[in-house]
């Protein structure tokens, strides 16, 4: 037994990185070869795919419409819901355990069901098109869930840390912003990156707030496939270039995210 | 250091407290001489917590007023009281190294470079932490940090009062006794006045000069260790401290001297004869009672072994009377007698002392 150990582990990363591995394959073959042939590696090694993506403006510019709205969106969640969760971990008010629960409800229904009301709401008010549409229609999701997993962190910091802060000479706002956010620091990390990672990956909401201008990513990659025929090379190459801000924000938060695993809130 | 005022002082979490029960802190006004070291000793739940909260301004009393030299303090933040405060579980800034946590209060003051420098080793090495100074503090075990919390309040010099909130709950036996002993060293230093939560007796005894002894949001009784021993106000205080407790025996009243279950026992003379109906009992310590040729009749129930006394359980009709025979003293089997120490025997009405 003991000679197999590594046979399992070896067996899941395989199957794991199998389908990553065939895209990053597929990004460096030429469309004809993805349709013609089976080849475990490229047999005509190409960077066109690559090369098409970072001069053709209406690429390059999903990914920078993608990560405006992307950043907006995790800026505004994390600042509104620090001093909320704040609230929710230290005062006592009427009705906070239920305002707290129903905090939630937005993720209670798929994000289709508010893609209609927000299109009209946007499109009456001049927003629609805007990576700022986009960040504050995923925000509805997002100051909810950063919520809670901020309260979670801050409740594990002792009310005896404000106190003491206070008799030490320090007022409310100096306290919360040199001592309390660099002790959550890991929690804002945490909170961040799942903002980050809602509104990476969402599609739906992204695709029906923006047309032109604001296009993001995962929508130009939805319509390649039927404007000059299969480009099916060039859709990998921007897949493995989609893959890559997530795993690089993943990669700075790792340590913490076990942490707010244990925790129950993530 | 300052002379601190409590008047009148009243306080409820809840907003509108109706009955007695919503009152954490109910009608309590004491005085803290300028350097004295106070403890406040009491149960959990007695409201020594909420007190300490009032005084350091973490609390705004629901009535009665904070004065610090004679000054109002009831509405100012604790930042402008000019305190310390030490808390029950340890605080540090996990974020900061140990030498900066120390040095934050007094940076925080306005002070800088050498001044800062000199106080920050001068406590470390009072408190053992000087060869960590410059670690993280995050890093250090519970009873590494509370020390670097208890340096905290005891970095600046010149704060109004310095208070402590249980402070050596989480720290080892051994170096409680220590840190304790250095506490005590430093007031006698300094002279600041200090006050001390705690619901230890032995800490609360051997670190003050004065005792508040607290029970259920009152106080019931400010004294001397000795005072308290020797006269306690209140039955709770002689049930509270000494170990064991004061025996609390009830009894009647005839011409103004106590009868115990049919027998006249000497006490000390009654200031004020109590209204018919009130409970009263007879409070005497342990210590004071000792076997005798004849006396009271008892029973004895069991006998402990403490060192150098014994704990003797006796029984006199059906209430029970422990007392203290020194190591080697000759205990009695059968028709025991006991006797009362006629000073040390108090008589009390509904709890309060009346001799």
């Amino acid at each position: 037994m003991q000679r197999f150990k590594w046979l399992v582990p070896t067996l899941y990363i395989i199957f794991l990185m199998l389908p990553i591995y065939w895209l990053l394959n597929m990004s460096f073959k030429t469309t004809n070869e993805i349709l013609g042939t089976f080849s475990l590696w490229p047999r005509e090694f190409t960077l066109e795919n690559y090369r098409t993506i970072f001069t053709d403006s209406t690429w390059y510019n999903g990914y920078f419409n993608s990560i405006t709205y992307v950043v907006l969106n995790t800026v505004i969640s994390v600042t509104v819901a620090l001093p909320a969760a704040y609230a929710f971990s230290r005062y006592r008010f009427l009705g906070d355990k239920h305002l707290f629960f129903w905090l939630l409800t937005n993720r209670m229904a798929p994000p289709a069901v508010f893609a209609l009301p927000f299109f009209q709401l946007y499109s009456a008010v001049g927003l629609f098109d805007t990576p700022l549409a986009v960040a504050l229609a995923h925000a509805l999701f997002n100051i909810p869930l950063a919520v809670w997993i901020l309260e979670g962190f801050m409740s594990g910091i002792p009310r005896e840390l404000d106190d003491t802060a206070y008799v030490d000479g320090y007022s409310f706002p100096r306290f919360f912003f040199k001592i309390f956010i660099p002790t959550i620091a890991s929690g804002i990390g945490v909170t961040a990156f799942f903002t980050f990672m809602f509104s990476w990956v969402e599609l739906l909401l992204a695709k029906t707030l923006t047309s032109v201008a604001a296009k993001p990513i995962a929508a130009t990659m939805t319509k390649t496939a039927s404007t000059s025929g299969y480009e099916l090379g060039l859709l990998a190459a921007a897949g493995v270039l989609t893959i890559i801000p997530g795993a690089i924000v993943i990669y700075f938060v790792r340590n913490y995210i076990a942490k707010g695993f244990a925790m129950g809130r993530v | 250091m300052a002379h601190i005022t409590l008047q009148d002082l009243k306080h409820s979490y809840n907003e509108r407290p109706e009955d007695d029960d919503d009152w954490a802190l109910k009608h309590l006004s004491f005085e803290c001489e300028d350097g004295g070291a106070y403890a406040l000793l009491g149960p959990s739940g007695c409201g020594k917590t909420t007190l300490l909260n009032i005084i350091s301004g973490l609390l705004i009393p629901t009535e009665g007023r904070v004065l610090f030299d004679g000054k109002d303090v009831t509405g100012l933040m604790p930042d402008q009281r000019n305190i310390a405060q030490v808390f029950q579980f340890p605080v540090v800034y996990d974020t900061m190294s140990v030498y900066d946590n120390l040095a934050f209060p007094l940076r925080n003051r306005g002070l800088a470079g050498e001044a800062v420098d000199q106080r920050v080793r001068q406590i470390a090495a009072m408190i053992d932490l000087t060869d960590t100074l410059h670690q993280r503090a995050a890093g250090l075990s519970a009873d590494g940090k509370q020390k670097i919390s208890l340096g905290r309040g005891l970095v600046r010099a010149d704060v109004n009062v310095i208070m402590f909130d249980e402070p050596l709950t989480v720290i080892d036996p051994h170096l409680k006794w220590q840190l304790r002993s250095k506490l005590k060293e430093l007031h006698q230093q300094v002279g600041t006045t200090m006050i001390y939560v705690t619901h230890d007796q032995t800490e609360a005894l051997t670190f003050a000069d004065k005792v508040v002894v607290m029970y259920d949001g009152a106080v019931v009784q400010i004294g001397t260790p000795v005072e308290l021993f020797e006269k306690p106000q209140h039955t709770f205080v002689g049930h509270f401290i000494g170990s064991p407790g004061m025996n609390i025996l009830s009894c009647e009243l005839d011409n103004g001297k106590p009868v115990l279950a049919g027998e006249v026992i000497s006490a000390n003379p009654i200031k004020q004869t109590p209204p018919t109906g009130t409970n009263l009992e007879i409070g005497i310590r342990p210590e004071f009672i000792h076997f005798a040729k004849s006396g009271l009749a008892v029973k004895i129930v069991r006998t402990s072994d403490a060192g150098h006394f014994s704990i003797v359980e006796t029984l006199h009709k059906d209430q029970s009377i422990k007392l203290l025979v020194p190591e080697g003293a000759e205990i009695p089997t059968e028709n025991a007698f006991i006797e009362f120490d006629k000073a040390h025997t108090q008589i009390y009405a509904d709890s309060q002392i009346i001799t």
